[in-house]
């Protein structure tokens, strides 16, 4: 059906995709995996037209595509659900679909259309809410209809299952599983093995950028030669320290915070020396806890108290919260804190460069303090932020709230940044950790706290199930 | 001066002052709405109205001035999207270099053809013989205004390209990942809307029957802040127009009948427009690119 | 974007401004390479040209720091024009009514008078973007407008000499000295120490951005406020510092023309300097070498106006200007190979 050959795409200084191949054929499930960075979106964006490669060709249906572009490719059946979803927020779904329609708009026909396809999907969406008022499942399944409503008979989606409860991910692949047999060809970028094993007909592994391993496995066969293949010979990842059980002090204490309309009545203690998970699909809350908790919203109601100065931050959006791309790494790394390196108003520029320095070498010793931030990999970007906390902490600090720490971070610089989050633990502060990743939480916390609709849900122990979890992370929304 | 034949002379005025605004805003809406912020509004409102009546003078057709007003303002709104859609320019700067390149080229035209630094000669326009009142509203332009209206309205309601241009305002990544032409959108969106405001700018001269150098006197910024004002919708912002000439024509009622000084009358319309921003802000929708 | 890039960029922006310029000369009638020979000789040809140049660029020096101050906090101060009005005004207003005092006192008490006029003035616009999110560049277009209302209205008021538009003479004390009392060339031109002053704040400004909290602080904002709000740093109150900063700047422009050359205000005085100061910081891109540059340019452009307006009409220049801002972002951004 679809038949790439040589890609090759070079992103700035890094090859991203390096001469790759890649056949897409009809009633499969074929599965791209590979670690962060490793080429998958830059990939499926060249095969879906949505990037330009530097060298090789994508042929759909024999034909090369041309010109190689995405509504090219949409027209000859190829279309793609991308992470950051391609709807334009203030518009409805029916508004959304209609944008590479009939000139003359004909909402009716395409609201009959676009329903007649969630029905043969077995979705329910709203569709005539502006789609910045749904829930990122929500938004999915309008992108997946909306491919149907093109007739697309290839459908990429990248990383799908990344934002959905474990619950929603089945009911994903069970739509996925329907337009299989309807002899369409599905892609699937993911890094969640069981997703693999379960589910992939075909499975293509990158790493940096080079195919490391292509063919067809029978389901539900071993995983092993996939993973050894995404992390490569020899690359260990360190293996994590042991953390001390938490002392009875409590260092943050929340009583019944509310924001309406995300948080209702949260409450909740971190102890010094705890790291504490908040797990929970996105939008249910966390991002407005955290913004509470570092003291940029107000709450309508309820309180929270931090021992020690103010509660360091790491924000769940380094790109934008996080870091000022455009500025050095230096004045990223004490941003907000040059009170510190000035007397009377007048930066120290010897102290400033000093103090970066050391803050800098709490998490990478080779970070060019110079260098801009948007030079960075997202990995070591997110050093840079981690490095900034730290310091509030040595300076301070006893509660330590990191949003995110490990999105879109490579293995290697994820595993620095766990350690070093339990460094903040052992040295007396308490940790909250929200993360839509639950392994990863596994990995770090004592517990894990389960917010859902903006409340907490539930309470559990590193060991938990995934569907004891899931379960509670899904309460269905009450009429929204 | 009967007080009803006073509310009639008012509101006709009003309606005739309200027309190069109007038109203005509606092609503001166009280009605003598709994310190319439009300062440019002014100059296109001062060249049009220029070309208009130079093509008036050099032909005798008011038909082919109107036209000419029309096409130059597009051609001034062709330069603006060339700059910022195809040469990635700052909106701001070509609307301020647009704007100055106006008031140069007109001034520069009135002397070298018509050897004044003033105005142009007069020409004759549309006469029809009507009561005064029913000669605004069917005054050509008031027509050709409300049709616009409609237009533009129903362009976005509508039309795929109207949905176009509202998802390339509003989210420029998405629409583009769905294939949507980001660029070639917008900057049709902003030629359309400047071929509008030239009609505005053909209003004006006519209803004055002659340039005069500097003649859009701010109407271009007045008419952009009813575009933020309506929220980027094109009746609201026709509306909002109306009340801007409304305040214009109680100026002149103000300074013919009070002793309040001229100076602080003129700056009625555009404190009038400070305070409207305020109160807009309050519950403002911006598409995104306009921050 | 590296030098030769640079050069080429600027190469190909003069090109076009001329052809822009021979264009409509040819138009009118005249040739233009006898026209634009009356520009250098106007301008850099003789010592009271490079004078006058001077003259012209000195408020472009400051208007386009000004604006170049607001867009490091990521603002678009298009009211320099209105800021340097009521600048102007308060500058001569001020002047005037001060007594025999020495010119120590006299001279800062009425530049300060025009900044601080200009800083209240952008206060609005500032203000009314933090509390209302009122977008600055249309509410200072309207506070421009606004300026030549009140600046007329407080002329007639009473500021203005009894018959006339202009103000009372500034006291002599409060005068900026011409810099042709040292320069014997300059003589007749008006350049005046107001052109050291505006070269010493243009070469600081730099400094201020790099080694002044506040400054540094308002840069990072202009690069990211998100994540300045997000680490702590009051940004609000840096983006009022900053705009008032550059309202302050604009108004400080009144010190070429109010103190160091006419001796009094009259409605009209500097404007345009306002409109073209943004030019001259899109160029400037915080280069002061750069902002030097365009002021010199722009000003040369202005200059050159006057001596060709018994040939070809003045306005002529204004044409050019536009041309050479477009043509300057444009190839600058090719150049950069930026992609739209």
């Amino acid at each position: 059906m679809v038949s790439a050959r040589g890609l090759r795409r070079v992103c700035g200084s890094v090859v991203a995709v390096d001469d790759v191949s890649i056949d897409i054929e009809v009633g499969k499930i074929h599965v791209v995996c590979g670690e962060n960075g490793a080429g998958k979106s830059t990939l499926l964006k060249i095969v879906a037209g949505v990037m330009t490669p530097d060298r090789g060709t994508v042929r759909i249906e024999g034909a090369p595509l041309v010109p190689h572009r995405a509504d090219e490719a949409l027209r000859r059946g190829v279309a793609m659900v991308q992470q950051h979803f391609a709807l334009v927020p203030e518009m409805t779904a029916v508004e959304n679909c209609m944008l590479m329609d009939a000139f003359v708009l004909r909402p009716a026909a395409m609201r009959a259309r676009l329903r007649g396809a969630m029905d043969a999907l077995g979705f329910e969406v709203a569709t005539d809410v502006p789609v910045e008022r749904l829930g990122v499942g929500e938004k999915q399944r309008i992108e997946i209809a909306r491919a149907l409503t093109r007739e697309a008979r290839v459908l990429i989606l990248d990383e799908p299952t990344a934002v959905l409860t474990p619950q929603e991910a089945t009911e994903l692949y069970d739509a996925l599983e329907r337009l299989r047999g309807q002899g369409r060809a599905i892609v699937v970028v993911t890094h969640k093995l069981d997703e693999i094993e379960r589910y992939a007909d075909v499975v293509t592994v990158l790493r940096r950028g080079k195919c490391v391993l292509a063919g067809a496995r029978a389901r539900g066969s071993s995983t092993a030669d996939i993973t050894a293949a995404i992390m490569g010979a020899g690359h260990g990842i360190g293996t994590a320290t042991a953390l001390a059980a938490p002392t009875d002090e409590v260092v943050l204490r929340v009583e019944s915070l509310t924001l309406a309309p995300s948080l209702r009545g949260v409450s909740f203690e971190v102890h010094a020396g705890e790291i504490v998970g908040l797990a929970g699909v996105e939008g249910n809350g966390q991002r407005e806890l955290t913004q509470v908790l570092a003291g940029l919203v107000e709450a309508d109601a309820g309180s929270f108290r931090a021992s020690g100065a103010a509660i360091a931050v790491v924000h769940e959006d380094r790109q934008t919260e996080g870091l000022v791309l455009d500025a050095t790494l230096a004045d990223n790394v004490l941003l907000g804190r040059l009170g510190e390196v000035s007397r009377h108003g007048i930066v120290d520029l010897t102290r400033f460069r000093t103090e970066a320095r050391s803050r800098l070498n709490r998490v990478e010793p080779l970070l060019d303090a110079d260098a801009l931030a948007v030079s960075l990999s997202g990995g070591n970007q997110q050093k840079v932020v981690v490095a900034r906390t730290l310091a509030d902490i040595a300076g301070g600090a006893r509660v330590l709230v990191a949003a995110h720490p490990t999105r879109g971070v490579d293995i290697g610089a994820a595993a620095v940044i766990h350690e070093r989050i339990r460094d903040a633990a052992r040295g007396g502060a308490g940790v909250l950790v929200v993360s839509a990743d639950l392994e990863e939480l596994r990995g770090l916390c004592h517990r894990i706290l389960v917010i859902a609709r903006g409340e907490l849900a539930g309470s559990f122990a590193p060991s938990a199930s995934d569907a004891e979890i899931g379960e509670k992370m899904l309460r269905r929304r009450a009429a929204s | 001066m009967s007080l009803l034949s006073g509310v009639g002379t008012f509101a006709s005025e009003t309606v005739r002052l309200s027309v190069p605004y109007a038109f203005a805003a509606l092609g503001g809406t166009l280009s605003e709405r598709s994310g190319v912020p439009h300062i440019a509004l002014e100059g296109v409102l001062l060249t049009s109205a220029f070309g208009a009546i130079a093509v008036h003078i050099a032909t005798g057709s008011s038909i082919l001035g109107v036209l000419a007003g029309a096409l130059t303002g597009a051609l001034v709104g062709g330069l603006h999207a060339a700059t910022v859609v195809r040469g990635g320019v700052d909106a701001i700067v070509s609307g301020v270099a647009l704007n100055l390149g106006a008031l140069g080229v007109t001034r520069f035209l009135l002397r070298a053809l018509y050897g004044s630094s003033a105005n142009s000669p007069s020409v004759a326009g549309f006469g029809f013989a009507l009561p005064p009142a029913l000669r605004v509203l069917l005054d050509p332009f008031t027509v050709l205004l409300v049709a616009c209206t409609l237009g533009v309205s129903w362009l976005f309601r509508r039309t795929r390209f109207g949905l176009e241009v509202r998802a390339v305002g509003a989210a420029k990544e998405a629409a583009h990942a769905v294939g949507v032409p980001a660029a070639r959108t917008q900057a049709l969106a902003v030629v359309a809307g400047s071929l509008l405001a030239g009609l505005g700018g053909a209003a004006l001269a006519y209803d004055q029957h002659q340039f005069q150098a500097q003649m859009s006197g701010g109407r271009g910024f007045i008419a952009l802040a009813a575009v933020i004002l309506a929220r980027y919708r094109p009746e609201p912002a026709v509306l909002a127009c109306l009340a801007f000439a409304a305040l214009d024509a109680l100026q002149v009622v103000l300074q013919a009948h009070t002793r309040l000084p001229t100076d602080l009358v003129t700056a009625l319309p555009y404190l009038a427009t400070l305070l409207v921003l305020i109160v807009a802000g309050r519950r403002k929708q911006s598409p995104a690119h306009l921050g | 974007m590296n030098l030769s890039a640079r050069a080429r960029a600027l190469a190909l922006s003069v090109l076009s401004a001329y052809v822009a310029f021979a264009l409509l000369v040819t138009l009118y009638g005249e040739s233009p390479w006898f026209v634009a020979r009356l520009v250098f000789e106007g301008t850099w040809g003789t010592g009271y040209g490079v004078g006058q140049v001077l003259f012209k660029t000195t408020p472009l020096l400051l208007t386009g720091l000004a604006v170049e101050c607001a867009l490091r906090a990521g603002l678009f101060n298009v009211g320099a024009e209105g800021q340097l009005a009521v600048g102007s005004l308060a500058a001569a207003a001020v002047g005037a009514y001060l007594g025999p005092v020495p010119s120590l006192f006299a001279v800062p008490v009425a530049v300060l008078a025009g900044a601080a006029a200009g800083a209240a003035w952008a206060a609005v616009p500032v203000l009314m973007k933090a509390r209302y999110r009122a977008h600055e560049v249309i509410s200072t277009i309207l506070m421009n407008r606004i300026a030549d209302s009140l600046v007329a209205l407080l002329l007639g008021l009473g500021l203005a000499e009894h018959g006339t538009v202009r103000t009372r003479d500034v006291a002599l004390t409060a005068r900026l000295p011409r810099l042709s009392a040292v320069v014997g060339a300059f003589r007749g031109s008006a350049v005046s120490v107001a052109l050291l002053a505006a070269l010493l704040l243009v070469f600081l400004g730099p400094l201020f951005f790099r080694r002044v909290r506040i400054g540094r602080e308002i840069n990072l904002v202009g690069q990211g406020a998100i994540a300045c709000r997000a680490a702590g740093i009051p940004v609000t109150r840096r983006l009022v510092q900053a705009f008032m900063l550059s309202g302050a700047l604009a108004g400080a422009g009144s010190m070429s023309t109010v103190l160091g050359y006419k001796g009094y205000f009259e409605q009209g005085l500097g404007a345009g300097v306002g409109f073209t100061g943004i030019a001259v910081a899109m160029m400037g891109r915080r280069d002061p070498w750069l902002l030097l540059f365009a002021a010199l340019l722009f000003g040369t452009l202005d200059q050159g106006g006057l001596a060709i307006n018994a040939y070809v009409p003045k306005e002529l220049m204004q044409v050019v200007t536009a041309t050479v801002i477009v043509a300057v972002a444009w190839f600058e951004r090719r150049g950069r190979g930026a992609t739209p």
